[in-house]
């Protein structure tokens, strides 16, 4: 009612999904793996750094794309192999089990937590161990973001977001909205009519376009 | 749904005035309103009252519990309890907004009233908050919240069930899908 439109929301977990920008943006993601035999030229794909028009010979180390790494595996034809990325290792899920909320997600990776739900599509040993950190650390850090989201009235929010992974900034803005709205309401604002924000952009739009 | 629709919804409580006007009895579609006589009290909907307010065309009496000494008491019990207490009246923050902005000539001590229902309103919050908290901490299935009224949870509501939406995704991350080899539970 409020809104513009309603975007689609991303698909946490080991179905993406289909319609979601979010998703779409998070496939572009690159995760470690090695070429387990000799594959095509995939230049497009993998960016710079490998040569274009050479084939890429087996075992050699590759940054693949979320997407291409889910078409390309399976675990029966071995195609390529995929390693975790460092911050979901051992190393890392003991710092989030000691203590998740002063970790900086968003730096490292802004999509921690679909990532991982995603990462569990390649068969790897350490997929509990994942899938029960991605759990615990959002639980962990549950209470610093409802607390920031509803208290931070009428400030800047950027020192509060900058640690927060993507799925969390969501969570922070559906807080802050509610925040404003019931603080609105309170100071007696909600009851003058404003232009809806569709109407506002348009207007912006089109001065651009004149411009331009 | 916004804190201005809760409000809406609350127009709809019944409140007694004295019109200084007569009028026989009114027929709508939500029900008989009326019939005003000058100096008898009669129950209307909050919107008619606060309508018939501005046009100063009657006097209001505050409801019952909108008086210091009962909202002391229920402030004190609310900080006295871990759970939530049952409010007067189920509207009990936009009653006292709509109320005393436009009648507060008619309601004695109407800061103090204002600043009572606040206290209250904060320490329910401050509980919400908490039990929230603890909500999540021990992955529960379900919660029970008896008395909490519509504008409480509506300041929490889409966070609470967005994040409680992606806990449960991730909770399923945990359990093997179908295409794995072995579910031993």
């Amino acid at each position: 009612m409020s809104e513009a439109y309603f975007p689609v929301g991303p698909g946490l977990g080991l179905e993406e999904n289909f319609l979601s920008l979010d998703d779409i943006l998070m496939s572009q993601e690159k995760l470690p793996g090695r070429a387990e035999s000799t594959l095509p030229p995939l230049t497009f794909a993998l960016g710079q750094g490998v040569s274009t028009g050479d084939s890429i010979p087996e075992g050699s180390k590759l940054e693949i794309p979320l997407w291409l790494a889910k078409g390309l595996y399976e675990s029966k034809r071995r195609i390529i192999s995929v390693e975790l990325p460092k911050i979901y290792k051992e190393a890392w899920r003991t710092v989030f089990s000691a203590d998740a909320s002063v970790v900086d997600l968003h730096k490292m990776g802004p999509y921690y937590y679909r990532f991982g739900s995603q990462l569990l599509n390649f068969d790897n040993p350490e997929n509990p161990e994942i899938a029960q950190t991605i759990l615990q650390t959002f639980i962990s850090r549950f209470r610093r973001i409802m607390d920031s989201s509803q208290n931070a009235y009428n400030e800047d929010a950027s020192a509060l977001v900058a640690r927060l992974d993507e799925l969390e900034r969501a969570l922070f803005r559906a807080g802050q909205k509610e925040l404003n709205d019931f603080q609105c309401w309170e100071k007696g604002q909600a009851s003058q009519i404003t232009a809806s924000s569709l109407v506002q952009n348009y207007g912006k739009r089109k001065f651009t376009d004149m411009d331009g | 749904m916004e804190p201005a629709e809760a409000e809406f919804l609350a127009e709809k409580e019944l409140v007694t005035i004295v019109p200084n006007f007569s009028l026989d009895r009114i027929h709508l579609i939500g029900g008989d309103l009326g019939p005003f006589n000058p100096g008898l009290p009669v129950e209307v909907p909050v919107w008619l009252a606060i309508n018939l307010k501005q046009r100063q065309k009657c006097r209001l009496i505050p409801p019952e519990w909108m008086d210091v000494e009962k909202l002391e008491e229920i402030r004190d019990q609310e900080r006295k309890e871990d759970t939530f207490t049952p409010m007067p009246s189920p509207y009990y923050m936009e009653l006292t907004k709509l109320l005393l902005n436009y009648a507060s000539d008619n309601i004695p001590k109407a800061d103090e009233i204002r600043t009572l229902v606040k206290d209250t309103w904060d320490t329910r919050i401050a509980k919400l908050r908490l039990s929230a908290d603890s909500f999540v901490r021990q992955q529960e299935a379900h919660a029970k919240l008896d008395n909490l009224t519509l504008m409480e949870i509506n300041t929490t509501g889409t966070f609470l069930t967005q994040a409680l939406n992606h806990m449960y995704k991730l909770r399923t991350n945990l359990q093997p899908g179908e295409s794995a080899h072995s579910q031993d539970f």
